[in-house]
């Protein structure tokens, strides 16, 4: 059969619509249309590029996000963000500029800045609606704890100043504040412990921690407790969560002492209780993890409800120091139950990255954003009634770690 | 015995007698001087003379061709003159790549950061650091902090150890002696330096203004 030339015209102009119309809706599945998304993951590409992408969906398939996500420019490129109802802020320290800003298809778009000068976050907490309180030092000298409390929704700073907590004073030069809490009321709780730092090479962590009581909103302070069973408490929340309050609203806390973060590592990991009508740890509850069946140091605890927790730990006989920590893939995931302290080891892949924001709870599932040179990068879905572990959606692509999952927003369930 | 200049002929051509051949090869080995028989009507003192004034005249080229040589001389000064200063180039050419391969990284400032920058890296140099790069060994001394761009991929290895520090080209490394840990080095992409113990952090971004 012969056909004429205006027939495969035809024939090859309809065939040019059809793979044409494949490749929009393919495209269509990505940021352009995740105006329904529920998820924001926070991507570091082996291109060096960072990329967020938003989807509905954790379950499966697989996203490529130089293809599907935003690829985020200098200024606001860091993984130290608050993300709530869509929106992300950051303060960025080179423009000290604190921005909210949106992520959208090819594009971040800013909303607010202010300018916040000479602060360097460590912990943030939403209060109450809109009121968002920052904890931190002064920049870049890290000797005087500051706050700052802000109208998100404005971005105008309601007050900002000096958190009445005791400087660094004798050997130590400088303080981390890994804890921040609201308790009933007016009241505040901070965690802290102090270090001598004087170089880049050299610094040393208190074997002690504290726990301080300040009233809301003067911060001014009621009471300093100490406990020395372990230290560095939590770390900054803005990476990694470290703490939750449970169903009674009593305090739950991690302590670091690993090389990672305090860099005592004679002294144990422990998860710490401070009950919800105290103001300091309560001493007959010390969940010791090092000294457990673990036997390694840990960073980073999100709570699954029913007394269950999970746990992201280092294991030791895995990399060499700190120049492999980051990029070795030797971090496992543990379920604890804090009243009983059994301990269940998760058979997910070995997990590179050392600090990451990498677990969200939503109903029964707890997914967990793995990243395993050998085995990929994936979002598993682990069962908090079963037990039961699935693997989900795949980042695929130039993905290197999955340094964030955030839900977009808190009241979609 | 007397041999004809024929004979000599047929000897030379191989074209004699066995005779011939035997009576010219018992002249040759005989210690007997006897003279050529000369074609009659030619003078034995002719051909003396005219081989005489063959060999003067031999003589006489050799010497024009001496005289003409004192401009060879002047040219074969040149040349062996253009190699010693090309020698001398060459070994000076080499002295200063040596230096430039021997990069000093010393600052005393106990606040300030140093720039310095080479054919091969550029470096900010930490407050308080004694560091040196040879390149052409491939070795490093650092008792410090330096913040390093490599312009090529490069392999150093820690001075007095076997400690191997691997630079890829284009890419910023963080480079410390670490006195609160077992290692004693920690090399850190410059992307990876949030990873690092905040307070780790806060001396690098402070220093370097990262």
């Amino acid at each position: 059969m012969k056909h004429s030339s205006w027939y495969k015209a035809i024939v090859g102009g309809k065939l040019f619509i059809l793979i044409a119309v494949a490749v929009l809706s393919a495209c269509s599945t990505g940021n352009k249309d995740a105006s329904d998304a529920k998820f924001s993951l926070y991507i570091l590409g082996k291109n060096n590029k960072t990329y967020v992408v938003h989807t509905s969906n954790l379950d499966s398939g697989s996203i490529k996000p130089e293809v599907y996500g935003t690829e985020i420019t200098q200024n606001y490129k860091g993984r130290d963000l608050i993300v709530r109802n869509a929106n992300y802020y950051r303060l960025n320290a080179k423009t000290h500029l604190f921005s909210k800003f949106k992520v959208l298809p090819g594009e971040v778009e800013v909303e607010s800045s202010f300018l916040l000068k000479n602060f360097s976050i460590e912990c943030f907490k939403w209060i109450k609606g809109d009121t968002l309180l920052l904890t931190g030092l002064n920049a870049p000298a890290y000797n005087t704890p500051k706050f700052v409390l802000l109208n998100a929704a404005t971005m105008k700073v309601i007050s900002h100043g000096n958190l009445d907590i005791p400087r660094p004073s004798g050997e130590f030069t400088t303080l981390s504040i890994g804890l921040l809490e609201q308790r009933s009321g007016n009241s505040l709780l901070l965690g802290y412990t102090y270090h001598v730092s004087q170089d880049i090479n050299n610094f040393k962590t208190s074997d002690t921690m504290y726990v301080s009581e300040l009233n809301y909103p003067s911060m001014k302070l009621v009471k300093t407790h100490k406990d020395i069973r372990s230290t560095y408490p939590g770390g900054q929340n803005v990476i990694q969560p470290y703490s939750f309050k449970d169903e009674k609203q009593d305090l739950y806390f991690m302590s670091c002492p690993g090389i990672a973060l305090g860099n005592r590592p004679e002294l144990p990991t422990a998860i710490f209780r401070i009950k919800a009508t105290q103001a300091e740890t309560d001493k007959s509850y010390f969940f010791n993890i090092s000294g457990s069946s673990i036997k390694n140091h840990a960073y980073g605890m999100w709570y699954l409800g029913q007394r269950q927790v999970i746990i992201r730990s280092e294991r030791a006989d895995l990399f060499k120091g700190l120049n492999d920590h980051y990029r070795t893939p030797h971090f496992e995931f543990h379920v604890l139950n804090l009243d009983t302290k059994e301990i269940k080891k998760l058979d997910l892949p070995l997990d590179k990255g050392t600090r990451k924001e990498c677990v969200i709870v939503q109903g029964n599932i707890a997914y967990i954003a793995i990243n395993s040179p050998k085995k990929g990068c994936y979002i598993w879905e682990y069962n908090i009634k079963t037990g039961s572990l699935k693997r989900g959606l795949q980042l695929s692509g130039e993905t290197d770690f999955i340094l964030r999952i955030d839900k977009l927003y808190d009241q979609k369930k | 015995m007397r041999i004809s200049k024929e004979a000599l002929e047929h000897y030379h051509q191989g074209a004699c007698t066995p005779a011939e051949r035997k009576a010219v090869e018992e002249w040759l080995l005989s210690t007997s001087a006897d003279d050529l028989l000369l074609p009659p009507g030619e003078d034995k003192y002719v051909h003396k003379a005219e081989m005489w004034n063959n060999i003067r005249s031999v003589t006489d080229e050799t010497e024009t061709t001496k005289s003409k040589s004192s401009s060879y001389y002047v040219w074969k000064g040149a040349i062996a003159a253009s190699m010693v200063i090309c020698m001398l180039a060459a070994a000076a050419y080499f002295l200063l790549q040596q230096k430039v391969e021997l990069l000093s990284l010393n600052n005393n400032s106990a606040y300030a950061v140093k720039q310095v920058n080479s054919i091969g890296y550029d470096v900010s140099v930490g407050p308080n650091t004694i560091a040196s790069i040879n390149d052409g060994r491939g070795i490093i001394y650092l008792n410090g902090s330096v913040l390093i761009l490599a312009n090529k991929d490069v392999q150093l290895v820690l001075e007095g150890t076997k400690t191997k520090i691997s630079l890829k080209k284009g890419q910023s490394y963080i480079i410390f002696k670490n006195k609160t840990g077992s290692e004693s080095i920690i090399v850190v992409n410059k992307q990876d330096v949030f990873d690092l113990p905040p307070l780790m952090q806060r001396q690098i971004t402070k220093h370097f203004d990262i």
